[in-house]
């Protein structure tokens, strides 16, 4: 359906042109990318949007040891990238393949998902959990986490211009759950782990759960129990005993805090047991 | 505002609002078979091609196809004849009512466009968007395989 309350859609050519509309109209103005959720969501105040398309802030690219992924690349592009396909054993690229259906990630782009960040986002947990970094513009660029970003109150909040995923992680494996309803409807709750694995033991682990109905965090209790340990079932065992309990669950119309509490033990093992399975020698 | 598009091959000049998603303009100026369901990403039944991709065109804003290509199921047939997919969907009787048709015809010409020899896995893929409430999904991806083979022969 049409949305009436949009008055006009500007298209800066420049970084600067478009953070100066957004800065001068705060409430009034929002940044366009891919609009699956503006269409849906766009809040009351909002009059004008500022379309990003022209700011050449699409390509996926190799930076260094990092992949670059432009905020505009939509879900689609991003999960094609030859890049993406190597980095982590594919691992980005599998889970945006669970992202809803292939019509809205044509479409949807990962600077949207970020921004967006929706409880029940795939997408978020996944970049948790590579570790991933966000080059932003407001005024001047600079290079955050991704989780300083949504801590962030300030209004606006800042332009995002590329998701960083950072060399380190790039010979890590990473295993991702998700516990939906059917395969296009969005997670009662999900869970990412990623591991580098060294001469049998964990020299990295992180754990992130998403959809607890919050958006995800990564649970650094679970990670410590980890860090210098084979994944042994007995292990994976403990891990998924401390997520339960350690997971900040609630009610909502989709679970229970108590079925979420028990899901996410179900995750974490799931995806370490895929995760030994993959890069660990040492099992019990 | 005014936005400049091709359309099924043909070049067109749109007056469209700000707000107006590409789904509002494209049923107003004519190209009825792509169908209103949800209106909210969810049914697929407004599915059209942009650039040669699947998309809901109900979550598209009409100013986001400036400049682009876009195919709607009227433009899916060439020169007075059936697209493949069209042809194995009469012939593995994969329409009932024919509400999702339109989409699901886009999603498979999409999903060829770019992978010629889908698995069954990548076809049910490529139209989990489009929900379909008479069949049960059975005889579209034996269409969809059927079109493929097809395609692929006359290579
Ligand atoms: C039907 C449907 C199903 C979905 N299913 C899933 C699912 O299964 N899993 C999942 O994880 N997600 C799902 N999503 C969420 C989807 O991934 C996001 O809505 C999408 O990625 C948003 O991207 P966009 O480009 O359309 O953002 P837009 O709608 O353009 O923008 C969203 C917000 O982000 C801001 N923004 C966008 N880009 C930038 C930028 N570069 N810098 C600063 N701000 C920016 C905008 O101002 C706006 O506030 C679903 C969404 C829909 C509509
Ligand atoms: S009308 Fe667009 S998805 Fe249903
Ligand atoms: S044939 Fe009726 S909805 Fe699919």
């Amino acid at each position: 359906m049409a949305v009436h309350q949009i008055r006009s859609v500007v298209r800066p050519a420049t970084l600067e042109e478009a953070w100066e509309c957004r800065r001068s109209e705060p409430g009034a103005s929002r940044f366009l990318a891919g609009g699956i959720d503006l269409v849906l969501y766009v809040p009351p105040t909002v009059s004008t949007l500022i379309d990003l398309s022209c700011l050449g802030i699409d390509a996926v690219r190799q930076e260094g040891s990092d992949v670059v992924m432009g905020a505009m690349a939509t879900l689609t592009e991003v999960l094609e990238s030859p890049l993406v396909g190597e980095f982590a054993g594919g691992f980005l690229r599998d889970v945006l393949r669970r992202v809803a259906s292939p019509l809205q990630r044509n479409v949807a782009t990962l600077g949207g998902a970020v921004v967006r960040a929706h409880p029940w986002s795939d997408v978020i947990p996944a970049l948790l959990v590579l570790d991933a970094q966000l080059d932003v513009f407001d005024g001047r660029r600079s290079t955050v986490e991704l989780s300083e970003v949504r801590a962030r109150s300030e209004s606006p909040s800042p332009l995002v211009l590329t998701v960083r995923l950072p060399g380190a992680s790039c010979d890590g494996r990473g295993a991702f759950e998700k516990f939906a309803r059917t395969g296009f409807d969005v997670g009662v709750l999900n869970c990412a782990c990623f591991a580098i694995i060294e001469r049998g033991l964990c020299r990295t682990a992180r754990v992130a759960v998403g959809g607890t109905p919050s958006v995800a965090r990564r649970l650094p209790r679970v990670e410590e129990t980890l860090v210098g340990k084979p994944l042994s079932a007995s292990q994976i065992a403990l891990a998924a005993q401390t997520a339960a309990g350690v997971v900040d669950v609630r009610d909502d119309r989709r679970a229970t805090a108590e079925y979420r509490r028990v899901l996410t033990a179900v995750g974490v093992r799931r995806c370490l047991e895929n995760l030994a399975g993959l890069g660990s020698e040492v099992k019990e | 505002m005014r936005i400049h598009l091709t359309v099924n091959g043909t070049g067109r000049t749109w007056e469209v609002a700000p707000g107006d998603t590409l789904l509002d303009v494209l049923r107003r100026e004519g190209f009825a078979g792509v169908k209103k369901g949800c209106g909210t990403g969810d049914c697929g039944a407004c599915t059209v091609l942009l650039n040669g991709r699947a998309v809901n065109a109900c979550l598209v804003l009409a100013v986001k196809a400036e400049g682009h290509t876009v195919v709607t199921i009227e433009g899916v047939a060439q020169g007075g004849r059936l697209h493949p997919v069209q042809e194995a969907f009469l012939e593995a009787g994969a329409v009932q009512c024919g509400y999702c048709t339109p989409g699901m015809v886009l999603s498979a010409v999409s999903l060829l466009s770019h992978n010629p020899d889908p698995s069954e896995a990548e076809i049910c893929e490529a139209i989990s968007g489009n929900l379909c409430r008479c069949t049960g999904y059975v005889k579209q991806i034996a269409a969809i395989e059927r079109a493929a083979a097809r395609m692929r022969e006359s290579q």
